[in-house]
């Protein structure tokens, strides 16, 4: 015994996980997610992920070797971020939105604020919103197999049913990583393997379904609830972005309080905001909390804790409900209460906005009519469903007669809805005079992308219309499409023939 | 559902190397023996005797100092060479009474006698340990006479022996379980006299199905005494762990256990109150585990104290053929020290010799990241502490957080958090660092506000 014996403080034992061995654990986890992706995508979705990964490590690489750090691009955590980037991307998205978005996640969020450990948003969270704020056309390009379409949270925000099954399975259309199946494998082992903590995910999912439930447009209808939760990136975030460790707080109670800030912002932006993207937003915002809540919400050591079930037990206490839970319950009430508040009181102006500007729109596309007639039982008979085929999801809302002053009738007006614009609904009215041809129509509802979906609604594309005789128009033979914006015109005229079949089988020669 | 306590970790235990093997005596020829008189919690014992004394096997050496204090007994016959400062288990250099060994363990007279039981009052009993030397054998080494007597012993309900021996790779206690269950029971008959409404509750892992059978066996038909099988966790043989499992409590560091009615003993130590009152034979030996992978044949043994750690190592076929020993820890890997060299004598406290092949902590150093906040630390933190917070505040040097806010100085130093940390960070080496800092800064201004 004469060689050196090592000297240090206990303890003298390690377990076996170590950093590298926890983002290996993840990645592996976020793997049944990703490959259900790229078998619904197919080869694109593949390209999108490579590029984003390799990006997002060899960004991490250059980093450290330009600036002499220690080789952090091994412990796999840069390759993670990676991954979850392309997961919350299109398979549509043109490659250089991989890239650029991992360089920024890496080399802004990530690395520019001190590398692992010290980044104060989630990094791919973080790209996200970058790429949504830079590229918002094909960051929202979703689709399969190049044909693009609304994806079924944008429908939900319309009103409408979606396809449940097909969310869960991941064959629905939207985001590479948007199999709930695939996600729910990964979330659910990594948390019995205790890598994530419960109590974030199932704060965040409860949270947000019952914000959705009490101030939702349809209440605790479980399959609109299922909906929401199964869209939009909910599980992706829940399992995985929010239970990121160094933008999430440390200790249970923390932890809590920011699943809870994350699902209550979320259902609030899905109720009151645009659609889609919002659920990033809120797990971004709960991040910037995360400083804040580790400062102020901090466990006590059990020795410090009321066993309030003991003492109630002994009977030395009542039993008190926990203030956090009590704070938390107030503060979404109130937040319930000042938006239906707001929502009621505001609620009849706009209903008179509404109204006003379907008048107008009616008297444009009826410029002859002095007072029109609701036809109230051929609108009750569609049952509020999609209305005939080969119009896609075309929903008739409202359906007039035009009369002059003395009674004749001088022309039908439909108000039409499409629910396949490139970013939500467009709606319009459509006028037919008695002979049969249309007269023009008027939009009350358009808001696609400036530039280019928004130019339907300008006079070069709406005039195409006036003057048509009567019948299905065909997109490209009877009205010329605007170059690029194929979505909306083709959303658009199919509305036209819609209303134009419904005025033709329904109110004319009645 | 299992008993155990909230957070804990599963270190690899490792008793499979010497829980099989039965305890026996080890003598050490003739040489030095070395006796520190500071072995315990509180003031060092005061040597009465001088260099060229005679000694005999279990003579006092040096007389506990005060109350809060513990007498030095001898374990060898032999002449007294010295009384001076030789380096110790805890590293430091502090006064030892050092005896050459004649190798003949001559005993002093009555040596192990049959003492009569019945006529002894409670203060009898608590002279008897204290002359005895007892302290707490399981670790931090708190004189045991003082332990016996709290302010209110009739409110002590229960009293716990502790054989939880929820160290990685110890097994002495496991072993003096199975084969000296009487002999410890003995000793808790006699404690639990001081608590006249304390029941018994012999508390062991149940990874040691044998130690927990023979002690049932053992208490079978006595009143007041119970064995409890625990869940295998570290830190489970933790003083505090085995309250909130038996009790029900959590209580402050500024409580002790006797304030919630609970006075815990390690196995050890019962046995040793045994042996003291009961037999007349204060205590100059323990049982200690010689093991590790660089260990050749490991073994339990009953070892006297005074001999160094290279005779014991010995006694155990010495290092293994082939492997270069990486660490030589007293004690096992959790709370155990490194020690320099082996030349150092066991005390009364010394649990183990764990002699490592490989040092877990070159490669966890190698594998060192900054904090992820995983949290891990906090999942696992037997007092629900949050560790990587206290060591963010450590780093801001914002001691009032680190003592108000997070408790810090809750901290038992049981090492769970440095264990299960991804990031290979020490924690419990800073909070061990911190906590005295800060003492040393609330001591300094206490005189000064004094002065």
């Amino acid at each position: 015994m004469n060689q050196t014996l090592n000297l240090s403080s206990g303890p003298h034992v390690r377990d076996a996980w170590s950093t590298s061995f926890i983002m290996k654990m993840v990645l592996l986890a976020l793997m049944p997610a990703t490959v259900i992706g790229i078998l619904t995508f197919g080869l694109p979705a593949l390209w999108v992920v490579l590029t984003s990964v390799l990006t997002a490590v060899g960004t991490e690489l250059i980093y450290d070797k330009l600036t002499h750090r220690p080789d952090t691009w091994k412990d796999g955590s840069a390759a993670v971020t990676g991954l979850m980037l392309a997961l919350t991307l299109s398979a549509q998205a043109p490659l250089y939105t991989p890239f650029l978005g991992a360089v920024f996640a890496i080399l802004v969020v990530k690395c520019c604020f001190g590398g692992l450990g010290k980044n104060f948003l989630n990094p791919a969270l973080a790209a996200r919103c970058f790429l949504l704020i830079s590229f918002p056309n094909s960051m929202t390009a979703y689709g399969i197999d190049g044909v693009v379409s609304a994806t079924p949270v944008a429908e939900l925000a319309a009103g409408q049913a979606v396809n449940i099954t097909s969310m869960f399975l991941g064959s629905a259309n939207g985001v590479i990583g948007g199999s709930i199946l695939g996600l729910l494998i990964g979330g659910l082992a990594l948390w019995s393997f205790d890598v994530i903590h419960g109590q974030i995910w199932i704060s965040v999912l409860g949270s947000f379904t019952l914000f959705m439930g009490l101030f939702g447009p349809k209440g605790f209808d479980p399959g609109f609830l299922l909906a929401h939760l199964c869209g939009g990136g909910v599980v992706l975030g829940a399992f995985f972005m929010a239970t990121d460790y160094v933008t999430s707080p440390m200790s249970r109670l923390g932890q809590t309080f920011y699943g809870v800030l994350i699902g209550v912002l979320g259902a609030l932006f899905r109720i009151k905001g645009q659609a889609a993207d919002s659920f990033s937003y809120s797990i971004i915002v709960a991040n910037l909390f995360t400083p804040l809540i580790d400062t102020y919400i901090v466990d006590k050591p059990y020795a410090f804790r009321k066993r309030m079930i003991q003492r109630r037990l002994e009977g030395k206490q009542p039993f008190r409900i926990p203030k956090p839970v009590v704070v938390l319950t107030g503060i979404a009430l109130l937040a319930g209460l000042a938006l239906s508040g707001v929502y009621s009181m505001t609620k009849e102006n706009i209903d008179a906005q509404k109204a006003a500007a379907a008048a107008k729109a009616y008297q444009a596309v009826l410029p002859e009519a002095a007072s029109f007639e609701a036809c109230t039982e051929q609108l009750a008979a569609l049952n509020g469903e999609v209305y005939g085929e080969g119009y896609g999801r075309v929903y008739i809302r409202d359906a007039l007669i035009g009369k002059d002053e003395a009674g004749n009738v001088v022309g039908y007006a439909v108000s039409v809805s499409s629910a396949e614009g490139y970013d939500g609904n467009v709606t319009l009215s459509v006028g037919v005079s008695p002979e049969g041809k249309i007269n023009a129509i008027s939009f009350t509802e358009l808001h696609e992308t400036p530039g280019k979906g928004m130019l339907c609604g300008e006079p070069a594309f709406m005039d195409q219309f006036a003057g048509q005789e009567a019948k299905a128009l065909i997109l490209g033979t009877d009205i010329d499409a605007i170059v690029g914006v194929t979505i909306t015109s083709k959303a658009v005229t199919n509305a036209v023939n819609a209303g134009v079949d419904f005025i033709n089988t329904q109110l004319r020669g009645k | 559902m299992r008993l155990t306590f909230r957070g804990g970790v599963h270190p690899k235990g490792r008793k499979e190397l010497s829980r099989e093997v039965p305890l026996r005596r080890f003598d050490p020829g003739p040489g030095e023996m070395v006796f520190p008189l500071a072995q315990h919690i509180g003031k060092p014992a005061k040597a009465i005797v001088k260099k060229n004394d005679p000694v005999l096997v279990g003579q006092k050496l040096a007389e506990a100092d005060g109350f809060v204090s513990a007498c030095v007994i001898s374990s060898c016959s032999g002449k007294v060479k010295a009384v001076e400062k030789r380096r110790t288990i805890a590293g430091t250099m502090s006064e030892c009474v050092v005896v050459d060994n004649d190798g003949a363990y001559t005993p002093i007279d009555g040596l192990g006698q049959k003492q009569e039981l019945s006529h002894l009052t409670n203060q009898d009993i608590l002279n008897r340990v204290k002359e005895a030397g007892i302290i707490g054998l399981g670790g931090a080494g708190f004189p045991t006479h003082v332990k016996l007597a709290p302010k209110e012993p009739d409110r002590i309900k229960y009293l716990i022996a502790n054989g939880a021996e929820c160290e990685p790779y110890i097994s002495c206690n496991d072993q003096l379980m199975r084969s000296h269950a009487a002999g410890i029971v003995e000793g808790l008959e006699l404690a639990l006299r001081l608590f006249p409404h304390a029941e018994c509750v012999v508390a062991i892992e149940d990874n040691k199905p044998e130690a927990i059978a023979a002690m049932q066996k053992a208490v079978a038909g006595k009143a007041r005494m119970r064995v409890l099988p625990l869940h295998t966790k570290y830190p489970q043989g933790g003083e505090r762990s085995l309250i909130r499992v038996i009790a029900g409590v959590d209580f402050p560091v500024s409580m002790l256990p006797a304030d919630v009615g609970c006075i815990v003993l390690n196995v050890g130590t019962a046995y040793a109150i045994g042996r003291a009152v009961a037999w007349n034979e204060p205590l100059f030996s323990h049982v200690l585990t010689v093991t590790g992978e660089a260990v050749q044949t490991p073994a339990n043994f009953i070892a006297r104290d005074g001999t160094s750690l290279a005779q014991l190592l010995e006694a155990c076929g010495g290092v293994k053929a082939g492997v270069t020993p990486k660490k030589a820890l007293s004690g096992g890997p959790m709370m155990g020290v490194a020690v320099a060299s082996l030349e150092l004598p066991i005390q009364k406290n010394t649990n183990a010799l764990t002699l490592l092949a490989e040092d877990p902590v070159e490669r966890a150093e190698r594998q060192q990241t900054v904090c992820l906040h995983c949290g891990r630390c906090s999942t696992i933190c037997p007092n629900g502490l949050v560790p990587a917070l206290m060591a963010d505040a450590i780093a801001m040097q914002n001691w009032g957080r680190y003592e108000n806010k997070l408790h810090g100085l809750e901290c038992i130093a049981c090492g769970s958090c440095t264990y299960i940390c991804p990031a290979k960070r020490p924690l419990t080496q800073m909070f061990k660092q911190t906590k005295a800092e800060i003492m040393a800064r609330k001591r300094a201004a206490q005189a000064g506000g004094k002065a």
